[in-house]
């Protein structure tokens, strides 16, 4: 999260908006931003249709040993300006690949338009 | 006619196995050693994988490389004699905590994250703007303690402006509760500081001039 802050300006060049999801409540969320001082929204999915309609799905046991619910592994997609998925990758985010990655997007875009 | 395929069988085999030697040979012949990881200079700096230039500290500091990416850059360690943890780190971290890129909010976020899973109690006892090889720079000293964990520490951290982005130099010596901090290290982390170098443009600044070309 702090890495695609601190590469907002980065992200805006490139006609890119960062998006958080989580399955926190909002007001859990609401003080997580504010504690990473966080200048993107954070979506809170608690109904878990956005990480299933992702895949985002862990392929390990539900529960943390604690008894956490942790159905959902970190993942990081990219949706081109058509809605069409064009980037998934799982765990920590690569921001020096994201960014490459969009550059080309958008290289690609003004290709063709 | 068996004998003769037979026959020209173990002449290509031959051959194949001549040929393979040569490349192997050639291989070992041909092959660079590894270039090491700091190259002293003339001026009593060392070079460091060709993109940073520094003052280094003595030998019985161990250097620390990043080999997988992670929290720092390259930095540096001095195990002294002591009881747990005596011990002095300082680095260069090219992606300190915060994403602001003004340097009075980075720092005021970075003080909340510094240390944060030591449990140290660290307080800012100074800070002050001071400008670094040409870059405006905040200049913070810390210190803190953990009783439970009968540890204390005590930091100097520099955030410098770098283009649109801020970078970091990092010490920080740690000490049991009743330890007496010592002055050396940090006189060896003040040079490294004011001798650091950028020789190449980092991955940020290549990144932002082919926005700049792709007209973005």
């Amino acid at each position: 999260m702090e890495a695609h802050n601190r590469d907002l300006y980065l992200y805006k060049r490139l006609n890119t908006q960062v998006l958080g999801v989580s399955m926190d409540d909002p007001i859990t969320l609401k003080y997580f931003s504010e504690s990473l001082m966080l200048e993107f929204p954070v979506i809170s999915n608690q109904l878990p249709w956005m990480g299933m309609a992702y895949g985002a799905y862990r392929d390990k046991r539900p529960f943390l040993p604690d008894g956490t619910p942790h159905w959902f592994g970190r993942r990081t997609v990219i949706v081109d300006k058509r809605g069409i998925l064009r980037y998934i990758k799982d765990g920590s985010p690569d921001n020096k690949e994201i960014l490459n990655f969009l550059l080309n997007l958008e290289k690609e875009f003004r290709e063709k338009k | 006619m068996d004998q003769k395929i037979k026959f020209t069988g173990i002449l290509g085999t031959a051959a194949a196995v001549v040929a393979m030697i040569g490349i192997l040979a050639g291989c070992a012949t041909m092959g660079e050693k590894p270039k090491p990881t700091m190259v002293p200079t003339e001026r009593g700096t060392v070079l460091f994988l060709d993109k940073y230039e520094f003052k280094s500290p003595p030998q019985n500091w161990a250097l620390m490389k990043n080999l997988e990416g992670g929290d720092f850059e390259l930095g540096f360690m001095l195990i002294e004699p002591g009881a747990f943890p005596t011990q002095t780190t300082f680095m260069y971290d090219d992606q300190p905590y915060g994403g602001s890129q003004d340097l009075e909010t980075r720092a005021k976020y970075y003080c909340t994250r510094f240390l944060f899973n030591s449990g140290i109690d660290l307080r800012v006892t100074k800070q002050e703007k001071v400008i670094l090889g040409g870059k405006d720079a905040i200049a913070l000293s810390l210190e803190g303690e953990n009783p439970n964990r009968d540890e204390k520490a005590k930091s100097k951290v520099y955030l410098v402006k770098k283009g649109n982005r801020i970078v970091s130099f990092v010490c920080t010596q740690w000490r049991p509760m009743n330890g007496t901090y010592s002055q050396e290290p940090f006189d060896y982390y003040e040079v490294f500081v004011q001798s650091f170098k950028f020789l190449k443009k980092d991955f940020y600044e290549t990144f932002e001039e082919e926005l700049t070309k792709a007209g973005l």
